[in-house]
């Protein structure tokens, strides 16, 4: 997303909003409050809860259940309105189970076992890199989730430490709280009706880094997440790639509320999307402003179906076929209001109809929509007014079509966010709308503390003074990473990128298992990743295990160096791990050398009937360039003349 | 419980769990509200949860403590609801077990400690099928139910049947559901309406729990089935889509966690529902019948032995229950039906205790720690042996049914009549066919 340009788009629609918004006096001014949640999966063998294996790619799905969730009450006796707020949807949810990556306890059919020790050692080393306090007793903690994603209707979740610090260039930042926690299901296929989960990843250690609310501009919390990603990864164990780490993203301003914005795959864009929330709540307040002003008030639904008998309008249509209702209500003063924009193509009524969306109802009908557009005639639209009681001049109105019961729990929703304009700024989790443009659309109400209560099944842990000297001992360290790189690597331009770079796992990773030359690895990684992608072949998707098994082989000299490029170029193809001996087999691309490559030259030089360098070496090339390293040919061919 | 000195710091402050209060703690303040002490994690630790909903443990050593405000654990919340004439009236015995377990910080695990009326509010759903009459009974753990929770169960399923009840759904722990099953299914006489146990294997204060729908289901078989039976309400697979009517006295728990666990052993379930309500008839059951029998309880119990026998056990225990006044053994034999009764093993031959029992008008009854199948009087030798000893062969019944039946018979007619009903079929408990597809199901 290029900058400027979406910066000229809030412009556009923000004309009383000239200043610099780089100024960070500006964001004083205004009362921005930001703060960060990053969560990163750990690089752990087994899972936090069981000892499911966090990666097997030749897994299979043997099974599937179906669940249902229920909202219930937390510790204190209150019903989460998160929760309760999913569980309208009363949607179906599908696990699929698998044979080695799941196992009962994932699909909440047996308790928990201990926690991974391993999981917890990693927290506590990056606890320690931030120079937090730690708890001297952990509580495993159930956080009530109704949306199926964990089929326990909840995710377990550790307070692990508070209070530490960052610095970046431009401030310094608290880190409020650390935590363990487990990843939740991917979802594979969704309808209204139900979805389809794939719990294989669920139960992964997570780790969730908060700062302090107190970044004091946009640029600065991309900047924030930049540096605990880099933390992060100088731990070396965390794993990498999509979906690996997420940043979600807290943002309210003076009079408006704290919002969440979830599910940003790229950092680029976070600025964008933290100055587009700012606008969305400004706007939301100048509507607010509005309204008061204009006493405005928000009346409740009724049933309006008699009026559609012989109606041309097809979306309503579609539904009276179904024996569906339509149901709606008056707004007295809001006229021209839904239809103002609060963010790049968003309007007040995009952010109603995503609360209608909730109770399985595709969307609204509004008064400052084009009606006629719709196939309302005005016959038709008299009535509707006339039974609404619309003033035309100050009053607009909201029309529900769908299934009773939807529609019913629509226009209840539709009515409490219309209501909730004359207040301000709901207090809500959003995910992303539209990539391109950075705005966000209303996914639940903001979770309150009523969805925790005490995970009675997983013992609480007591943290020793050997477990903190051990991690204090073990914690990242970016200096120390960058000396060890500088010593590793010849170039240390190379070092510099890969100690910021998402590849410096993989690089540990990689060195560790395989020994190969880092020169060469570091090359590959950082270089040849990048030609091959500009090339078409998507480097980042292959498994892990995969490519350390690529550097095992061409340690022990059974590849060469290009080989193991045209290999990366194969699985890069493939979406499915394999056996690399077999895939090299396959290829033709096993390493002639030593006493192999002399019969070679020998075979070659006859059948010319030349012993000249230069020829021998240039048909050798052309036949074998995969298989021979140019150096040890060299170094034959050399030895002929004499 | 906290620590006695952690204990007075809390008394010399003033502070009550649920309290709201402040702590100075390596630097930091850190407030919110006071848990109850479980009996996990160290007594020196105190539980604060914060306001962002968490809870994390403070050792007591090195802190500062005061109290801010004083606040009451909320209450839960319960429901209103008005009966509806047109529906029939059914019973919920309220016993315990998970099925309406909440957290308890004493002993930081599900406990029982919800009131029905709180079930209601999460399972709104129950007023329409029924009008429902709660009795809170008691509030036992599966584990801790005796005869005489049984005898007491059995007593106030008679008195709601009489008093209009159409059909009764008990709560129960699961672990020991089919043993009060079983006991209800030979204490009821004249039973006439459908008898429904049901509980949960996760507890019901989470969203996923199994509670909700093995409640509504149990419920509609009470409402809605035409089954005159004791029988076990439980999902039929891991999924939430299928529940089942098992005979109680062919029930049992086959798995210690899923929530499929109960599985009916040389028998097929009864009925099947669908989380609509559809109930499927899937085998030959009894059935309320237009008869003005009054249903009454007999409800007498002598407690018995279940003993399981394995390579090297020890048959003395048979004297050592015997000097207590035992007058029944249930065995839990090999195969089809074996204890060791080798001479050449002396020390280990089950044969002398057994005829000794016998001799001094002790039944003993075998059974299979197979559990699926018959056992068999003939077939070998050793079986002949037992037969013999006076050892009564139990046929294809449970080991836990057939302790049961034994105790409840030994308490309500004399050993005669006892051995003779041992064997015989009253109330399901024996087939005389072994069906080819009735084999882990």
């Amino acid at each position: 997303m290029d900058y400027n340009k979406n910066n000229n788009k809030i412009d556009n629609i923000n004309n009383t909003n000239k200043q610099d918004i780089e100024d960070s006096d500006y964001y004083k001014k205004i009362g921005f409050r930001c703060g960060l949640e990053i969560h990163q999966r750990l690089a752990t063998s087994e899972k936090l809860f069981c000892h499911c294996t966090t990666s097997n790619p030749s897994d299979s799905i043997i099974g599937k259940v179906t669940r249902y969730q229920r909202a219930v009450a937390g510790e204190l006796g209150n019903v989460d309105r998160s929760a309760e707020f999913e569980e309208l949807k009363n949607r179906r949810f599908l696990y699929n189970v698998h044979d080695k990556l799941t196992c009962l306890v994932d699909i909440d059919e047996e308790p928990p076992h201990e926690m991974n020790i391993e999981a917890l050692k990693v927290t506590l080393e990056i606890s320690q890199a931030f120079n937090m306090k730690i708890i001297d007793e952990l509580q495993p903690m159930r956080k009530e989730v109704v949306d199926g994603s964990d089929p326990s209707a909840f995710q377990r979740t550790t307070l692990v430490a508070l209070d530490g610090k960052l610095k970046v260039s431009t401030q310094s930042i608290g880190i409020t709280s650390i935590f363990l926690e487990e990843e939740s299901s991917a979802i594979v296929s969704e309808n209204e009706n139900e979805i389809v989960y794939d719990p294989s990843r669920l139960g992964i250690p997570l780790i969730e880094i908060d700062t302090d609310p107190d970044i004091k501009t946009p640029n600065a919390a991309k900047e924030i997440a930049l540096a605990i990603g880099n933390i992060l990864r100088v731990s070396g164990k965390v794993q990498r790639g999509i979906g690996t780490i997420r940043q979600d993203v807290n943002v309210s301003i003076a009079e408006g509320s704290r919002v969440e914005m979830k599910g940003f795959q790229e950092l680029d864009t976070m600025d964008t999307f933290i100055k587009n929330e700012i606008l969305r709540q400004q706007k939301l307040l100048e509507i607010k402003d509005e309204l008061k002003a204009r006493n405005a008030k928000v009346y409740e639904a009724k049933d309006l179906t008699k009026l559609f008998k012989n109606t041309k309008v097809k979306i309503i249509l579609d539904q009276l076929s179904k024996n569906g209702i339509v149901m709606g209500f008056k707004l007295s003063g809001f006229k021209n209001l839904l239809g103002k924009e609060v963010n790049p193509n968003r309007r007040l009524g995009t952010e109603i109809s995503d609360y209608v969306k909730m109770a399985k109802i595709n969307g609204l009908i509004h008064s400052d929509e084009n009606l006629s557009a719709y196939g309302f005639d005005d016959n038709e639209l008299f009535t509707i007014k006339k039974e609404l009681e619309i003033d035309d001049k100050n009053d607009s109105f909201i029309l529900i079509a769908g299934s009773k019961n939807n529609v019913a729990k629509a226009s209840m929703l539709a009515v409490e966010r219309a209501r909730q304009a004359l207040i301000g700024v709901p207090l809500e989790t959003r995910g992303v709308a539209n990539t391109e443009l950075c705005t966000t659309k209303f996914l639940r109400p903001l979770p309150s503390g009523s969805r925790m209560y005490p995970e009675t099944d997983a013992k609480p842990i007591i943290i020793t003074k050997e477990m903190l000297d051990e991690a204090a001992r073990n914690a990242p360290d970016i200096e120390k990473m960058k000396e060890r790189l500088y010593k590793e690597l010849s170039n240390k331009n190379i070092a510099d990128q890969l100690l910021t770079s998402n590849k410096l796992v993989l690089y540990l990773n990689i060195i560790k298992e395989s020994k190969a030359d880092s020169d060469f690895v570091a090359n590959i990684l950082m270089q040849k990743f990048v030609e091959l992608k500009r090339g078409g072949f998507d480097v980042d998707n292959i498994n892990i295990i995969n490519i350390i098994d690529l550097f095992k082989i061409y340690k022990k000299d059974e590849i060469t160096k290009q080989a193991v490029e045209e290999l990366l170029k194969i699985l890069s193809k493939r979406k499915e791990s394999i056996d690399i001996s077999k895939l090299i087999k396959e290829n033709k691309l096993e390493r002639i050398k030593s006493k192999e490559l002399d019969n070679l030259i020998e075979k070659v030089s006859k059948e010319i009937n030349s012993k000249d360098i230069e020829k021998l070496r240039s048909i050798i090339m052309s036949k074998y360039r995969l298989n021979i390293a140019g150096d040890e040919l060299n170094i034959k061919l050399k030895s002929i003349k004499k | 419980m906290y620590s006695k000195d952690l204990q007075e710091m809390f008394d010399a402050e003033h502070i009550k769990p649920g309290d709201i209060i402040k702590i100075e703690w390596q630097g930091n303040v850190l407030e919110g509200a006071l848990m109850p002490k479980s009996e996990a994690g160290s007594e020196d630790t105190i539980i604060l949860k914060l306001k962002n909903g968490y809870n994390i443990g403070v050792n007591y050593h090195n802190i500062k403590l005061k109290k801010i405000s004083s606040k009451k654990l909320n209450k839960f919340p319960f429901s209103n609801y008005i009966p509806n004439p047109e529906l029939p009236n059914i019973s919920i015995i309220w016993t315990g077990g998970t099925i309406g377990s909440k957290i308890d910080y004493i002993i930081s695990g599900v406990s029982m400690t919800v009131k029905p009326e709180e079930l209601l509010y999460y399972i709104p759903e129950l007023a329409k099928i029924a009008n429902i009459n709660i009795i809170p009974l008691f509030s036992i753990s599966s584990e801790d139910m005796t005869f005489i929770e049984w005898q007491k169960i059995s007593e106030e399923v008679i008195k709601a049947l009489n008093n209009g009840s159409r059909g009764i759904v008990i709560t129960h722990g699961t672990d020991t559901m089919h043993y009060t099953a079983s006991a209800l299914a030979f204490m009821l006489q004249n039973l006439n309406a459908p008898i429904v146990l049901t509980g949960s294997q996760r507890s019901s204060d989470r969203g996923s729990s199994d509670a909700f729908f093995n409640l509504i289901s149990a419920v509609r078989f009470a409402a809605n089935s035409d089954i005159a039976e004791v029988g076990i309400c439980m999902h039929s697979n891991s999924s939430d889509d299928e529940m089942l009517f098992i005979r109680g006295v062919k029930a049992r728990k086959m798995h210690t966690s899923r929530r499929d666990a109960f599985r009916a052993i040389n028998d097929k379930p009864i009925a099947s529902i669908t989380k609509d309500g559809n109930i499927k008839y899937l085998s030959s059951y009894k059935k309320i019948l237009d008869i003005k029998e009054v249903a009454v309880a007999k409800t007498g119990f002598e407690p018995i032995v279940l003993i399981k026998v394995h390579p090297n056990s020890d048959p003395e225990i048979i004297d050592y229950y015997m000097q207590k006044g035992i007058r029944g053994f249930i065995i839990e034999g090999t195969g089809l039906g074996h204890t060791p009764v080798s001479v050449e093993h002396e020390g280990f031959s089950w044969l002398p205790y057994i005829k000794n029992a016998v001799a001094n008008g002790v039944v003993v009854g075998m059974t299979s720690q197979c559990l699926y199948g018959r056992v068999n009087e003939n077939v070998y030798k050793n079986l002949r042996i037992l037969k013999n000893a006076g050892v009564i062969f139990c046929e294809d019944m449970l080991p836990e049914t057939a302790y049961v039946k034994l105790g409840w018979l030994l308490a309500n007619y004399n050993v005669e009549k006892a051995k003779e009903m041992l064997k015989k079929n009253l109330v399901g408990e024996i087939k005389n066919r072994t069906i080819y597809d009735e084999f882990l199901i």
